[in-house]
């Protein structure tokens, strides 16, 4: 496990060094020449994922080469709907799904219903962004630390809007760090959970570092944990979750950490055309290295962490073959709230 | 904050910002027209063109396009019975029975000035609530907003005129259709059947374009005459009607306006819910509640009141602690991200400048919104006597493609078809329609809040929240008015045969 955060961390270091190479592989392919792609975004026309989409579209369009890169919303079933649509898609590169990986990941690990697809074998085509996951409580909260949780006397009141990767985090880190979760589902986003956080209605939330930063430096939530491998340079004093995890439960935590740091993704159907995964890769790398594109995501702070799909699809496929401990505790969780 | 206040109004008035703000509420007016599509869409299609430019001009754009599209749904919603997105819904209740008897003119201009007069009141309130932003938001929670669900649910007894078993039939046939998806609660798939379509839910803009436009216009095409019938049904009312309707019920707008205040304030409570609680709250409070339903202009005051206002009370959560009360709040706040605003307590404080400039652009929009409507309503009013051989196929495509604009799923165009003829028949069994909606509406919103009340605070949750034990006597009160007034009415009666 060790090994496979080293290469994880590796891919996001060495890739500058394979985008160079990425345009010219991917237009020299000449694949998707006068071709229309159809990116899905797995998220409405309010989230982050459509936001980040539209920001690449004209650039990816480029370095496809393509006549036409559609951006579709596909809101639904927490990213499931698209994914499930890929699944199923025509293997021949026009359909591309856009979203959160670690989501595809953990549906299938705890059996949900509504994933339909085995995230192995999907073609993963790049990395755009990896953001670390904090759980946060509310500003005037009783509990301070890590460590007041792991002490409280009563289950953490932990506000979720569904079965998504967070609500699930949350569930391995009780696991872990041996303290109960008693999970409030209904609740319709983040706005909703944030504002019961704030408020003290519930102890704390588990969100995106960026989402959560607005209202950290407001004073309204206070970082308590982060869920990744590596410390934030900014807040260097959080603790991270795989660190401060006991020995017997640190490859559990370490492995969730992975998931989540697969983050923000391209991914094409099972059996996609091998040229036109190659294609796709080259430009999704040259992209993610383009100078324009830099320029545009430093000026919306909008940052981006890229992993080359090939890299990626090794890191994917050892995720889930060492993430098989996880399924009993994400299964338990689902069942406490039913 | 005086000085704010002229800040924020000088920082408007540059030929870019000003051109911006025309170019939003024309363009708002246009997307709110077309049914499926709502000011979420308007923004967020806007969204890619705003960098590079004043940070004021973009917000005019942005909030101009959003404000607009609120009218504009209105329009068909009156004209056609064709909502176009779940906030409009209300405004077919009362506003299409009112343009059947030859009075779209004077709809159109209340609902117009209705909703000028509630912008402005929500942007005062707004103005004036800025330092109690914080506390108010904090005082509410899932309690309070299960008491406002259940006020709307009083609204039934309204649409039940005849049979209550039967608006009770077709308010539970609302609340089985809303239960079809994702369980909230427990995240399993209820009612599926093993599909995904269903996964997601039957959308509720598509069912309404169903039960609404789409069986009017199998009614119209049965009968095979127009809307209005201008041999038989002179338009007789004029503009200047319907805005001193608006005006004489100034006591209406200014409760439906802080009633949009206050569902604006609270995260997740959509505007379907906000124009359905002002229907509600008209009903409730009026002598005459028996003409609801029937053309009251009441019921087309009300609702564009709410929703005007609405929008001052969804920027407070955004301002106030950087969440968004909606997802157009949420498009906004990545507008404010990318114009290097950060949301917050700072902003009422750093940037109260930007802040008061927000409260005029609503001003100023909702005024331009009402002065282009008011021009236009005489021309808009023509529409419904266009012969059903022409108005059938033509609203029919734009509402088949509005089902299918909603969620890009062609699927949607069936479940349109499907809810048409199930409106078609309910309104020929005199099953209520508005009942059949309701149901859907607050049906999850009530499950939802519910479960998080006693999930929260337990069996007991109203003890600990004074609030919503207030808002439940409200509830209760405002039920039961209605018999009372009844029952002294019987009394009076009673009392006057027998000293006759």
């Amino acid at each position: 496990m060790q090994a496979m955060r080293r290469r994880i961390v590796l891919a996001g270091a060495m890739s500058p060094v394979l985008l160079a190479s990425g345009r010219i592989a991917a237009q020299a392919s000449g694949y998707y020449k006068d071709k229309i792609v159809t990116v899905n975004v797995a998220g409405s026309a309010a989230g982050g994922h459509n936001f980040y989409a539209r920001m690449l579209q004209p650039h990816l369009e480029k370095h496809l080469g393509a006549r036409e890169l559609r951006v579709v919303n596909m809101p639904g079933g927490g990213g499931l709907k698209a994914a499930n649509y890929i699944w199923r898609a025509k293997p021949d590169g026009s359909q591309i799904y856009f979203g959160n990986v670690s989501t595809l990941i953990l549906a299938h690990l705890a059996g949900s219903p509504g994933a339909t697809f085995d995230p192995t074998k999907f073609n993963y085509l790049g990395r755009v962004t990896s953001e670390a996951r904090v759980l946060c409580v509310g500003g005037k909260s009783e509990i301070r630390s890590i460590e007041d949780v792991m002490k409280l006397k009563r289950p953490f009141v932990y506000p979720s809007q569904g079965t998504d990767e967070d609500f699930y985090t949350m569930a391995v880190l009780g696991d872990a760090l041996g303290f109960k979760v008693k999970a409030v589902t209904g609740y319709e986003g983040n706005a909703d959970t944030a504002l019961a956080v704030i408020k003290g209605d519930a102890d704390g939330h588990i969100t995106g570092w960026t989402e959560s930063r607005a209202a950290i430096r407001n004073g309204d939530k206070m970082p308590i944990l982060m869920v990744t491998s590596l410390k934030s340079p900014d807040y260097p004093n959080i603790p991270l979750a795989p660190a401060i995890a006991p020995a017997a439960k640190r490859a559990t935590v370490q492995a969730m950490a992975d998931i989540l740091e697969t983050h923000r993704s391209y991914i094409g159907p099972p059996g996609m055309d091998a040229n036109a995964v190659a294609a796709f890769r080259a430009a999704v790398t040259a992209m993610l290295n383009d100078p324009a594109l830099l320029k545009e995501t430093k000026a919306k702070e909008r940052p981006i962490a890229p992993m080359d799909g090939a890299r990626q699809q090794k890191v994917i496929a050892e995720i889930s073959r060492e993430s098989a401990n996880l399924a009993p505790i994400l299964k338990a969780a689902v069942k406490a709230i039913q | 904050m005086l000085d704010a206040i002229a800040a924020g109004l000088l920082a408007l008035l540059t030929p870019q910002a000003l051109l911006f703000m025309l170019i939003g509420v024309v363009y708002g007016l246009v997307i709110g027209i077309l049914p499926g599509l709502g000011g979420v869409v308007a923004m967020a299609l806007l969204l890619p063109f705003t960098y590079g430019f004043e940070t004021e001009a973009t917000l005019a754009l942005l909030l101009g396009a959003h404000i607009a599209t609120i009218w504009g749904d209105s329009v068909t919603s009156i004209l056609f019975s064709v909502p176009g997105s779940a906030k409009g819904l209300a405004l077919c209740f009362d506003g299409y029975p009112m343009t059947k008897q030859g009075q779209a003119t004077r709809a159109l201009a209340a609902s117009a000035t209705g909703a000028l007069m509630g912008g402005v009141i929500g942007a005062v309130f707004l103005a004036i609530c800025i330092p109690l932003i914080r506390p108010v938001i904090l005082a509410l929670g899932p309690s309070e907003y299960l008491m406002m669900a259940l006020w709307g649910l009083t609204v039934i007894a309204t649409f039940s005129e005849g049979s209550l078993v039967k608006g009770l039939i077709a308010s539970v046939l609302g609340v089985l259709v809303a239960f079809v998806g994702m369980d909230v609660v427990t995240a399993t798939p209820r009612f599926t059947f093993g599909s995904e379509f269903l996964m997601d839910g039957i959308s509720f803009p598509v069912a309404m374009i169903g039960l609404f436009a789409v069986s009017e216009m199998m009614k119209l095409a049965v009968r095979g005459t127009p809307i209005v019938d201008r041999a038989l049904m002179q338009e007789t009312s004029t503009v200047w009607q319907g805005i001193k309707d608006a005006l004489g019920h100034w006591w209406l707008v200014v409760r439906s306006s802080v009633l949009g205040l206050w569902i604006g304030v609270l995260p997740g409570v959509g505007a379907s819910v906000a124009g359905l609680a002002a229907y509600a709250q008209a009903v409730q409070t009026s002598r005459t509640p028996e003409r609801f339903g029937k053309g009251a202009v009441e019921g087309v005051i009300a609702p564009d009141a709410t929703m005007g206002s609405n929008e001052g009370g969804g920027l407070m959560p955004t301002l106030a602690f950087g969440i968004p009360g909606g997802e157009s709040m949420a498009i906004l706040l990545v507008a404010f991200i990318g114009l290097g605003v950060v949301p917050g307590p700072e902003m009422l404080t750093k940037n109260l400048g930007l802040v008061f400039s927000m409260v005029w652009i609503i001003v100023l929009a909702n005024v331009l919104v009402t002065l282009i409507g008011l021009g236009i309503t005489p021309w808009l009013a023509r529409l419904p006597s266009l012969h059903a051989n022409l108005m059938v196929p033509l609203v029919l495509c734009v509402c088949l493609v509005g089902a299918y604009a909603t969620r890009g799923r062609i699927e949607d165009v069936v479940v349109a078809a499907i809810f048409g003829i199930a409106g078609y028949l309910m309104d020929a069994y005199r099953y209520s329609r508005a009942n059949f909606v309701i149901g859907m509406v607050l049906a999850t919103m009530i499950e939802r809040n519910l479960h998080i009340s006693l999930s929260l605070h337990g069996n007991g949750f109203l003890m600990q929240r004074p609030i919503a034990l207030a808002l439940l006597v409200l509830v209760v009160l405002t039920a039961a008015s209605p018999f009372i007034r009844n029952w002294r009415k019987r009394k009076r009666l009673a009392a006057r045969g027998a000293s006759t």
